[in-house]
């Protein structure tokens, strides 16, 4: 397929080539050699050339030179028979292309009136005519900024026409909304151009609404290239020359794109396959064939027939741009300050779900193709149709797609609509899953707030918290009863496929764990090493959140860690754990066991759920949890035993825990598990029943539960001892703890 | 036997940065040792104060700071040079307290021409630093970027919440930047780390770890601080070894000790000045014996004991 476009790229280029050539000697005859040929305002002479070869253009007798390095460049034009050119060969031939047009340009400034406007921001109807042409430097220091912050995610250059002027309003208006740059140039077969479409629309053109019209030809378009090209010197710190770094930068840090509207002849093949080089992607509407394994761009390359109503959306899937939403649009104040606003009884329109009602939200991902961003919709009776004061079940259902988004993310972003719903004003929000229960307040009634606004909080907040992994938010509120009643069975099957899902996971099948250093900031050399099999210790990070957590924000405290090869398997030790182990925590440690609290254990910061510690005299361990004040029969109440404990420190005999931990087949299982605990308070036992029935059911003791004492069979060590030997205690009979 | 003396080996070493231009320029950071710490590696520039001017001050100011300026106070350009001419500064830094959106709410474009003015009436270099005010100082230190394009001027302080508005238009327009982080060693790395994957070279970045005056954090500040250099230098962890400043001016002259009269609180005695003067000072003992580059002082005479003891550790 790719054969066929890249032969009419290479074709088209030899045409561009040779047409400049013939341009060339014309201006040589007409103006001489010595006539300077420049730019308006740039320190980078012809900024494409400049910057991938380090050429300096400066008078029209320097320009032959390009001629030749075009010719270096462009492949011969392929025979029908070959099965050749691959992509190689076509980008050359691009990039020759996008040389010969930089001259071109260039060559523009020379003729007399002018056709563009130089060192001008914005178009006025004054003006003979709207084509701006290239940006002088001031212009691009102002609007380059824009990309590295990020208020301009990147730009659209737009070669031809839409179908009709409405349609290239809506296209234009589109990307405007995302905050993109629409760079314009070339017309289509019948001459029309994109932007004189949005002139006649009424649409105001210039850097200052972001609609620039570079100029009528095609190859005008070399402009946004150019504009690319001295963004990287400019803030890439790339030297002119340094075609491969230049080029990378664009990869990595302009999210532009080509969209090419209506016929695509050879000419502007040439030029869509320059743009590849720069890592930006061709969008057509027309059936061109496509490019698209990933290689050069980030996705894919070439992506045609698409519709133009739907253009604008696909370009930024395929050029993988992350959109920011500045501002959320909702009729209330939003932020964390309404996070723990209450909304009494008589102040609320609306109750949704709850013990009265029911109530869940859920979310899970689908393929791209399948879910529409910014799609919201409302399912039953919306908050016009109730009483004051009444009721509604609720289902909130979240479809999620991203180019990076795994399965394993769905239960950390659908936790999040907990805070995210709060944090507008008027809207409370308890529980999760199948608990939802939320009223609405008489207020954010009165100032407008209806149900889709859900969607419109939840798709802003998704994108902008987890733009890394999420690129489209669909949401669906449904207040249809049986609607709700029927996808609350499905969303059941799903959490509990979702809870088996990490059950089933083991650390022995599993090569990369996670660190956690957050808490390094009061316990300096304190590192969890978070395993499937063994959470944090403060029980608020399991191994899936601390790999989204990377995954969203690969600077942060959690890092990922190839375990590599295994030192202790009793122990669990690892050669790779152990190496991350060394410098994270300062050089504190050398070593860290996963699985023992006699040897190595893994340090504490401050924030476990429980502390584990051993009962010598008894050969037994206890675990106390933080909710518990009373003595323990190792001596010391919680608060002492976490003043001796954290810090970020290896106490052998003493490591701190979280409570999920002590059902884990890897709880202390160096020392023996679930069959060393012989004292816990009687709440935590309580809480934990579950967990130590089934774990005992496995370790053959399905009485497990009854032979663990709590502060109700004593809190002295002898105590403990006494009532091991009355129920027979598994401890008594093991090895000695040391 | 003759005495060696036992000398500490770092492996790291603190980046230089340079602030200003041509006969301005300063220098500060490159310390290969653990403050002051000469005999144990090379300590090339000696911290530098940068004397404060406000554009608006607060009228709760105490006296302390108000009479040594008294014939300048409205006019900054003036003060900034008397800090320079008569107390002697290194450095200025210019706080543009009134462009807080809580306070006069001064635009962008003002304060931004006013640094300019000052930036080029001075013959030191000038650090410019915001409001506080976390969206303002997002407009308006870009807006002095872009209006002081080429000047290497240090502005900040840049937040996680505005790091990239500042940062990027300092890499366009050829500044330095303060990234500040809520006393959290892993915090201040962090941010060095965001703001160099903006392109803004590491050479650029200079860290704030929130300052905290005598008797109000400053051994949290300390704290940090030496954790910091202790990963600079023994760890060779090349994203923290960014010189450190300390914005500890405003913070030791809103102490409730420096504002009391004797009539309030008897046991302090009458001598307010002295009182004020010492607890700046001290506070800049503790910052630079935890690894500061540059502090930000406001009283003439607290900066004079301060450069006193820099002359007396160097």
């Amino acid at each position: 397929m790719s054969k066929i476009i890249l032969s009419s790229a290479i074709r088209g280029a030899h045409k561009i080539v040779d047409r400049v050539e013939g341009k060339i000697n014309a201006a040589l005859e007409k103006f001489g050699a010595d006539q300077d040929v420049k730019l308006p305002n740039t320190a980078y002479y012809l900024p494409v050339i400049y910057g991938m070869t380090g050429y300096k253009v400066e008078k029209i007798g320097d320009m032959p030179k390009v001629i030749e390095m075009c010719r270096d460049l462009l492949p011969e034009v392929p025979s029908e028979e070959a099965w050749l050119p691959y992509l190689g060969p076509g980008l050359d031939a691009g990039m020759a292309a996008c040389f010969a047009y930089d001259v071109e340009e260039a060559l523009k400034y020379l003729e007399d009136p002018c056709p563009y406007l130089p060192m001008k921001e914005d178009p006025e109807d004054t003006d003979p005519d709207i084509w701006l042409g290239a940006a002088d430097d001031v212009i691009l220091r102002k609007r380059g900024v824009e990309f590295v912050d990020g208020s301009a995610p990147g730009f659209a250059a737009v070669v031809g026409a839409a179908k009709d002027v409405e349609t290239a309003v809506a296209i234009a208006k589109e990307l405007q909304e995302k905050s993109i740059y629409v760079f314009m140039a070339g017309p289509n077969p019948n001459g029309v151009t994109f932007a004189e479409q949005l002139k006649e629309g009424g649409v105001q053109l210039g850097w200052n609404t972001r609609l620039v019209p570079f100029g009528k030809d095609v190859s005008a378009a070399i402009h946004a290239l150019g504009f690319a090209t001295r963004a990287a010197l400019t803030f890439g710190g790339i030297k002119p020359g340094d075609f491969k770094g230049n080029l990378l930068y664009n990869k990595y840090r302009v999210f532009a794109f080509v969209l090419a509207l209506d016929e695509v002849d050879d000419e502007k093949y040439a030029a869509a396959a320059g743009a590849i080089n720069w890592g930006f992607p061709t969008i057509a509407d027309t059936d061109i064939p496509e490019i698209l394994p990933t290689g050069v761009c980030t996705y894919e390359h070439v992506v045609s027939n698409i519709p133009q109503e739907e253009i604008v959306s696909k370009a930024i899937e395929v050029r993988g741009l992350k959109i920011t939403i500045t501002k959320i649009d909702i009729p209330v104040s939003y932020g964390p300050a309404f996070e723990g606003e209450r909304i009494k009884k008589d102040a609320m329109h609306v109750e949704l779900g709850g013990p009265k009602s029911m109530g869940f939200e859920f979310a899970y991902s689908k393929p791209l193709d399948e879910v529409e961003d910014g799609k919201f919709t409302v399912v039953g009776p919306d908050l016009d149709d109730v009483e004051v004061g009444g009721l509604l079940p609720i289902g909130i259902w979240i479809e999620l797609a991203g180019r990076k988004f795994q399965e394993d993310f769905e239960p950390i972003l659908e936790r999040q609509c907990h805070h995210l719903l709060n944090g507008a004003e008027g809207v409370l929000h308890i529980g999760q899953r199948d608990i939802v229960w939320m009223r609405i307040s008489k207020k954010a009634y009165e100032a407008g707030f209806r149900l889709k606004h859900f969607g419109t909080i939840l798709h802003a907040k998704m994108h902008n918290e987890f733009g890394a992994i999420v690129d489209k938010v669909q949401v669906t509120i449904y207040t249809d009863e049986e609607k709700v009643k029927e996808l609350l069975a499905v969303a059941r099957n799903t959490w509990h496929e979702r809870d088996n899902r990490l059950a089933d996971m083991t650390d022995e099948t599993t090569e990369t764990y996670y660190s956690c250093t957050l808490c390094q900031s009061f316990a300096p050399t304190h590192v969890c090493v978070v395993t499937p099999e063994r959470p944090g210790l403060c029980g608020a990070y399991n191994w899936l959140d601390c790999r989204a957590s990377y995954e969203i924000n690969p600077h942060g405290p959690n890092q990922p860690i190839e375990k590599g090869e295994t030192i202790d398997e009793r122990l669990g030790k690892w050669k790779g754990v152990d190496e991350f182990v060394g410098p994270a925590s300062g050089n504190a440690f050398e070593s860290f066991a996963a699985y023992s609290i006699m040897e190595d254990p893994m340090t504490s910061c401050g924030c476990f759920e429980a502390i584990a510690a051993c009962l010598f005299a008894a050969n037994a361990i206890m675990v106390v949890d933080r909710d518990y004040t009373g003595d323990t029969p190792c001596g010391m109440p919680f608060s002492t035993l976490a003043g001796t404990v954290g810090g970020g420190l290896q106490t052998p005999g003493f490591v701190g825990i979280s409570k999920f931990y002590i059902g884990s087949k890897k709880f202390i299982s160096a020392e023996g598990g679930l069959k060393r605990l012989a004292w816990m308070p009687k709440a935590l036992k309580e809480q934990l029943k579950d967990l130590i029935d089934k774990r005992g059911e496995e370790i053959g003791i399905p009485n497990m539960y009854d032979l663990i004492a709590t502060e109700e069979n004593g809190t002295t060590e002898e105590e403990v001892m006494a009532f091991m030997s009355e129920v027979g205690h598994p401890a008594l009979e093991m090895d000695p703890l040391m | 036997m003759a005495f060696s003396a036992v000398s500490e080996k770092y492996s790291g070493k603190m980046r230089e940065m340079e602030i200003g231009t041509g006969d301005k320029k300063v220098v500060v950071g490159g310390q290969a040792t653990m403050p002051f710490c000469t005999f144990d590696g090379d300590y090339p520039h000696r911290p530098v104060i940068a004397m404060e001017v406000y554009d608006v001050v607060d009228p709760e100011w105490p006296a302390a700071v108000v009479d040594p300026f008294k014939d300048v106070i409205n006019d900054p350009v003036a003060w900034a040079k008397k800090n320079v001419e008569e107390y002697g500064a290194q450095m200025i830094c210019l706080q543009l307290a009134s462009t807080d959106p809580n306070g006069e709410n001064r635009s962008a474009d003002e304060a931004a021409a006013l640094a300019k003015e000052m930036a080029s009436a001075l013959s030191v270099p000038l650090l410019v630093w915001g409001s506080g005010n976390v969206e303002k100082d997002a407009d308006v230190l870009s807006k002095v970027c872009e209006v002081c394009e080429g000047m290497n001027l240090l502005v900040g302080p840049a937040v996680e919440e505005n790091y990239k508005k500042i940062a990027a238009a300092a890499l366009g327009y050829g500044h330095n930047v303060v990234s500040q982080s809520p006393i959290d060693v892993n915090m201040a790395k962090q941010m060095n780390i965001l703001i160099s994957n903006l392109g803004l070279p590491m050479e650029k970045i200079i860290m704030e770890p929130s300052t905290g005056a005598l008797g109000y954090g400053v051994e949290y500040t300390y704290s940090v601080m030496e954790r910091i250099s202790l990963a600079a230098l023994s760890q060779n962890d090349e994203k923290m070894q960014c010189p450190m400043i300390n914005d500890l001016g405003k913070e030791c002259w809103k102490a409730r000790e420096v504002k009391l009269t004797d009539e309030e609180e008897p046991s302090f005695g009458p001598d307010m000045e002295k009182r004020g003067v010492l607890w700046e000072a001290m506070t800049a003992f503790d910052m630079l014996l935890a690894g500061s580059n540059l502090l930000i002082m406001r009283n003439p005479k607290a900066v004079k004991l301060t450069e006193q003891l820099i002359s007396e550790l160097m």
